[in-house]
């Protein structure tokens, strides 16, 4: 019995279909949107959707930002290693997000305005060697955050996908030293028994002496070697959308 | 917290010399390759996992992993416990490690492409890169091919293979191919070629000089993780994610095209996933280490794909013998001695084969055995016995080398009309008896006693047949005749009372033919024999022989039963170690496979199951005889001088469950019973002072992947998983080499839905008595309730309803006072307790919280309305323990997937009469992660935790409040399940599960 025919049995994947998202991902997008609110703030301009593919993320963004009303100034940037099916509204980028060059190029596309919300689904293959699923990720959520660093204006947001696992608290700590609020939230549409969780850095804040600029030559390390944690912090934790929405771990 | 072992996956293995060295999580072990024995086991690191192993010169290992690093001597790594001191963190991953050619520096390959070049001391003299891609790595080799020549060759995500000059710091080759991400890649010593894996299931071989690519190997039916050139760099290994370790050859044309050709297959590992490999300097050996934590020896010469056996067509003994074959002469039967074989034609002439020089002789021809005749033998003792169909025997005993024959019998048994089929089987030292059915149902049995060494009859029984029985196989036991059927039946005479008609024990399985019967264990009232089937199942009976009997009329209990992974079981027995071999045919394969530690011993394609074939023992080993379009075949397979594995493992994918066998002691340590991933139960034993599990059984009942094992009892266990299964099992330890396990009862089903999974279960006894009530909480929010009767052996449905839509997650029963409550924890994360008192047919005793039975009819209910919610958790409650203290103050203790850790307080308002509860204390950020398991422990006083992040933590809960005792780290990743039990006064013994298994000591 394969993933596959279980997520044909979800009732998230049903509804996916039925409201013409591209993935069942659109709910946990939505889902933490219902506790955070982030894309309901009025002034929300640019976006970045980093590891967009298919693009059900960037189908709730074009949803949010576009409907109803006509803005001009509004735009998203979606990125991702696949190709991508176009998306009313949604700029599209084939490109690796761990590329610097990657960074150039949505800047460009903002007209070197910043961003106001980063987010990022981004996930590896995974091999089942748990140690290095995870650092994969980790550092996959760190080249998020280092395009988010370098993008982002002050008090923006970033949220990306992390797996709880071992060392997850180092992850918070780095975060914790970047944004006033790091929350590790959990959509329901997200089975209790996957590791995924997101974390919603909301309040942009780097230290007021640093720059961040991305150099080709320099490690993720090095990158962030002017705002390094003290102290471990564990993020609080937030279970998100409301209790009757469907249960991903239930059988219907 | 002390650390006594760990058991799971092993992501490398190295062979140095005579020694082999694996790793396993942080651990190093080192194994003797012919003893098999474990030398030593060494901490290396104290977190990191051992992801690869070099050895330089003079023996020294250099171990990394994740970010860390360590050089032990050989000696150390041979003698020592713990190096974990002289590990070294880098702020980079490290995705492998080499010593230089002079052995005295490293280099070490980051994930982002760079390369360290350090000394022993760790200082770092260089750091070498390319320009260009900065792309993640997902794998790496380095190759030494002077000391200032080194090729680095590193596989990325997106399907390149850069293959790089240290020294030079330059770009050799992007070699571009496969789909998705490398995840191996290497050079091979002499310098021609380079090979790749990758997600795309394929070998890649290129040439280095050229970057051209030289042939694609397709085979494996998952990723490859990892690939090693041997034999000159004309071969090639590789393993994968599907669990086989593939034999390739480099076949070069005319033109020097290389190409590369499949020649080996071996099934070495469980489920999924073999990490490591390595071959030894002559290339005859090959280890694999896999997710399953087994290290497993391959034979590189003898694999599945070969030719090595040997053939005969009548004529070609025809030729040799000087006997005129007919034109329509076949092979009728043979048996195999330690000097050879003893064959019949279809005209009756016996022929012998010496296997020492490989010459046929020709001994004489008796023309009565011509046509039918059915051939059998006793190897120890030289005995061959031809039969017809006219009921005429002939038997002929040889001297040692087969050289004479010194005794021979003929004889025509009138008691029969005719005779359809033939047993023999060694009675004792001194006889053997033979077995003689007529196709005619109404004639009787006759049984045959003959003296092993002058062939003379002794003894005729007749005995009266069962109806509808068609003999398969014969096993003798004392003065005891057991004959297994054509309809899984068995039949057991007693040959001191033949007139008294066969005892049956009917349909033990599904129904095939029986293929054997053997004796295993006397218990003292009664004997354990075991049955199999040629469907696939085997079963252990023990049988009360001597006219005993349990108690309730019955005279035999099946006490262990069940199935192969697949093909047609023909027969089993037991090693000299211990463990259960089997044996028989799957698809176009014979195979051998030892059941107890679940690994193929060996397998041969001889077309599928044959009418003509014979397994026979001799003192190189056994032999496989057939006859397959008229030719006879002999295979041999010999008893491998070395271990067939140097760790037997554990299960091949993530452990769910762990259910220790608290109530009793079994030899020096416990039972238990851990539910995997991977759809099976492992009965095991956990040694209480040094940690050592063995495993006995791995019972293959569940067809999804477990939730829940829990011991109700001391000789009871439940299993549950998806498809609603739930399954009652039987713990049997009376006899004295291993305990035994069969599925006494399952649950009925409600509907056909996959997905439909029970998630919890528990029980509440009846008294003293075996039957009780089960509550069950299913992933569609239903709950039910049955009751179980021990005597007919149902289950009964007594409350059937459900909370909401979400899936509950755990859920117990217990008494307050004179009421019994079922409370359950969902993902919503609320605590809801349901009175149920009314709603079963039994009352509670206010004293002792005992279920008395009232003789009450049995109905079935509608679950109440809840008496109480309450939210604890933000979500799914993982885990959950209660405590009654004072008969009336219940206690819950739950983790949440919020990290979050509770203690709740629960009881009766004496005014409403309906239960109140509260949280007493909430630790929200108990863990890094979800919590996964808590257990009490110490006479409630203490809780003990497990988390996704890997922190085994203890609290101290005795003023309601929860206080860190103390906490350690867990090699076990995706840490899912703990159960633990108290070994002395202050003492306990810990199981912790996720990826592996381990165990540890506590000391309060
Ligand atoms: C779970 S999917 C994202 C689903 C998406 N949010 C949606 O709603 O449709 C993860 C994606 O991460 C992408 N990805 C992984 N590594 C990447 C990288 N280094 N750069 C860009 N995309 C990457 C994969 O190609 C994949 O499409």
């Amino acid at each position: 019995m394969g993933k596959s025919s279980k997520d044909k049995r979800d009732l998230y994947y049903r509804k996916a279909k039925e409201e013409g998202y591209r993935a069942r991902s659109a709910y946990k997008l939505l889902q933490l949107n219902d506790n955070f609110h982030f894309l309901d703030d009025p002034s929300l301009k640019r976006v970045v959707d980093l590891c967009a593919a298919p693009g059900s993320w960037s189908q709730v963004l074009s949803r949010k930002l576009f409907e109803g009303s006509d803005q001009q100034d509004r735009r998203i940037v979606a990125v991702d290693l696949q190709t991508m099916s176009p998306i009313d509204h949604v700029t599209t980028l084939q490109a690796d997000i761990t590329h610097p060059r990657t960074l150039q190029r949505i800047l460009q596309l903002f007209g070197d305005e910043p961003a106001d919300l980063v987010i990022s689904d981004g996930a590896p293959d995974v091999t089942g060697l748990h140690d290095l699923d995870e650092y994969v990720q980790q550092q996959l959520v760190m080249s998020a955050l280092q395009l988010a660093c370098c993008v982002l204006k002050p008090k923006g947001s970033f949220i990306a996908k992390v797996f709880r696992g071992r060392d997850i608290d180092l992850l918070y700590s780095q975060l914790a030293c970047l944004f006033t609020h790091v929350t590790c939230a959990k959509p329901r549409s997200s089975r209790s028994t996957s590791l995924e969780a997101f974390v919603v850095c909301q309040g942009y804040q780097p230290p007021a002496d640093w720059t961040p600029k991305l150099d080709p030559s320099q490690s993720v390390q090095q990158f962030f070697q002017h705002c390094l944690p003290n102290g471990k912090h564990i993020a609080p934790f937030m279970a998100c959308g409301s209790l009757e929405s469907f249960d991903s771990d239930a059988t219907y | 917290m002390e650390y006594l072992t760990h058991y799971g996956p092993s992501l490398c293995v190295k062979l140095q010399g005579n020694l082999v060295y694996a790793g396993y999580g942080p651990f190093l072990h080192v194994h003797d390759l012919e003893t098999g024995e474990l030398i030593n086991r060494c901490r290396i690191f104290r977190r990191n996992k051992i992801h690869g192993i070099a050895v330089n010169g003079e023996g020294a290992l250099l171990l990394f992993g994740a970010r860390s690093i360590s050089i032990i001597g050989s000696k150390d790594a041979s003698g020592c416990p713990d190096m974990s001191q002289d590990e070294k963190l880098l702020d980079e991953w490290i995705m492998s490690g080499q010593f230089s050619q002079t052995g005295d520096q490293t280099y070490l390959l980051t994930s982002y492409n760079k390369v360290l070049i350090r000394d022993l001391e760790g200082n770092v003299l260089a750091t070498k890169g390319i320009d260009g891609e900065k792309s993640i790595l997902y794998s790496g080799s380095i190759t030494v091919f002077g000391p200032d020549k080194v090729l680095i060759n590193a596989g990325t995500v997106m399907g390149g293979v850069l293959i790089w000059d240290l020294y030079e710091e330059e770009l050799l080759h992007n070699l571009k191919g496969h789909e998705g991400s490398i995840f191996y890649v290497t050079i091979s010593e002499n310098g021609r070629y380079v090979a790749s894996c990758s997600d795309d299931r394929s070998v890649r071989l290129w040439d280095l000089t050229t970057g051209d690519l030289l042939s694609v190997g397709w085979g494996h039916t998952a990723r490859i993780w990892n690939l090693k050139f041997y034999d000159n760099s004309s071969k090639l290994v590789s393993v994968s994610e599907d669990c086989t370790c593939r034999v390739w050859k480099i076949v070069e044309d005319e033109e020097s095209q290389a190409s590369l050709e499949q020649k080996g297959v071996y099934e070495a590992h469980l489920t999924k996933n073999i990490w490591g490999v390595d071959v030894d300097s002559c290339g005859r050996k090959a280890i694999t280490s896999g997710n399953d934590g087994r290290l497993k020896v391959i034979e590189l010469d003898h694999p599945r794909i070969d030719n090595d056996e040997q053939s005969y067509t009548l004529q070609e003994i025809a030729d040799q013998t000087g006997i005129i074959a007919d034109k329509d002469e076949i092979i009728k039967g043979f048996h195999w001695f330690d000097f050879g074989l003893v064959a019949i034609t279809s005209q009756g002439k016996i022929v012998l084969f010496e296997s020492f020089n490989d010459t046929w002789t020709f001994l004489f021809t008796d023309d009565q055995f011509a046509s039918y005749s059915s051939t059998h033998g006793i190897s120890s003792d030289n005995v061959v016995v031809f039969a017809n169909n006219k009921s005429d025997l002939l038997a002929l005993k040889f001297d040692k080398d087969g050289k004479h024959v010194i005794a021979k019998t003929k004889m025509h048994v009138s008691d029969l009309t005719k005779t359809n089929n033939c047993m023999i089987r060694k009675e004792s030292p001194t006889t053997f008896l033979v077995l003689l059915e007529s196709p005619n149902p109404r004639e009787n049995l006759v049984c045959m006693r003959f003296n092993l060494s002058t062939l003379e009859m002794e003894k005729t029984f007749s005995l009266k047949k069962p109806e509808s029985f068609v003999s398969s196989c014969l096993e003798v036991y004392q003065h005891f005749l057991l004959v297994g059927s054509r309809f899984s039946t068995l039949a057991v005479f007693d040959l001191k009372k033949v007139e008294c008609p066969a005892y049956l024990i009917s349909k033990m399985t599904p129904g095939d033919t029986t293929t054997s019967i053997q004796f295993v264990e006397d218990l003292g009232d009664s004997q354990v024999f075991s049955v199999t089937n040629r469907d696939g199942y085997y079963t252990f009976i023990k049988i009360y022989l001597k006219g005993a009997s349990r108690g309730d009329g019955k005279d035999y209990e099946i006490i262990q039963s069940n199935k192969i992974v697949r093909g047609f079981l023909e027969g089993a027995q037991f090693n000299a170690h211990g463990d259960y071999i089997t044996h028989g045919f799957k698809s176009s394969l014979f195979y051998i496979y030892n059941e107890t530690s679940c690994y193929e011993i060996t397998s041969h394609i001889c077309g599928g199951a044959h009418r003509q074939w014979k397994l026979c023992e001799d003192d190189k080993g056994s032999i496989l005889v057939y006859i397959k379009a008229s030719t006879l075949f002999f295979k041999r397979f010999n008893n491998s001088k070395t271990p067939e594995t140097l760790c037997a493992g554990i299960h091949g994918r993530e452990i769910r469950d762990i259910t220790i066998r608290k109530q009793k002691k079994y030899k020096d340590g416990y039972l238990f019973c851990t539910g995997s991933e991977d759809t099976t139960i492992k009965l095991m034993h956990v040694n209480e002072q040094s940690g050592k599990m063995t495993n006995y059984w791995t019972q293959r009942k569940h067809v999804s992947g477990l939730q829940r094992c829990q011991f109700i009892k001391e000789n009871l266990m439940i299993s549950s998983s998806a498809r609603e299964e739930l399954f009652l099992w039987e713990l049997n330890t009376e006899g004295d080499s291993r305990p035994y396990i069969a599925l006494r009862q399952s649950l009925p089903v409600s509907s056909n839905l996959p997905d439909l999974r029970i998630m919890d279960f528990d029980v509440k006894f009846l008294g003293a008595s075996q039957n009780f009530i089960l509550a069950t909480v299913y992933s569609d929010s239903t709950i039910k309730v049955w009751l179980y009767d021990s005597e007919q052996n149902t289950f009964t449905t007594i409350i059937n309803g459900d909370y909401k839509t979400c899936c509950i997650l755990n859920v117990f029963l217990t008494p307050i006072c004179d009421q019994l409550f079922l409370a359950i924890a969902p993902t919503d994360g609320h605590l809801i307790f349901y009175n149920i008192t009314e709603h079963i047919p039994f009352e509670i005793d206010e004293k002792s919280g005992e279920l008395i039975d009232n003789d009450l009819d049995l109905s079935l209910m509608d679950l109440p309305d809840y008496d109480c919610r309450l939210e604890v958790h933000q979500s799914g409650i993982k885990c959950m323990s209660h405590v009654l203290e004072q008969g009336n103050e219940l206690f819950i203790y739950t983790g949440g997937d919020d990290n979050a850790l509770g203690i709740t307080i629960a009881k009766l308002d004496a005014a409403t009469g309906k239960l109140n509860a509260r949280v007493l204390d909430f630790q929200p950020q108990a863990a890094a992660s979800t919590m996964t398991s808590c257990s009490l422990i110490s006479n409630g006083t203490k809780l003990l935790t497990t988390s996704v992040d890997q922190i085994v933590r203890l609290w101290d809960i005795t003023e309601n409040k929860l206080i860190k005792h103390s906490s350690e780290y867990t090699t076990i990743a995706d840490t899912g399940c703990s159960d633990a039990v108290q070994t002395k006064d202050t003492r306990h013994l810990a199981l912790i599960g996720g990826v592996g298994l381990s165990a540890l000591r506590i000391d309060l």
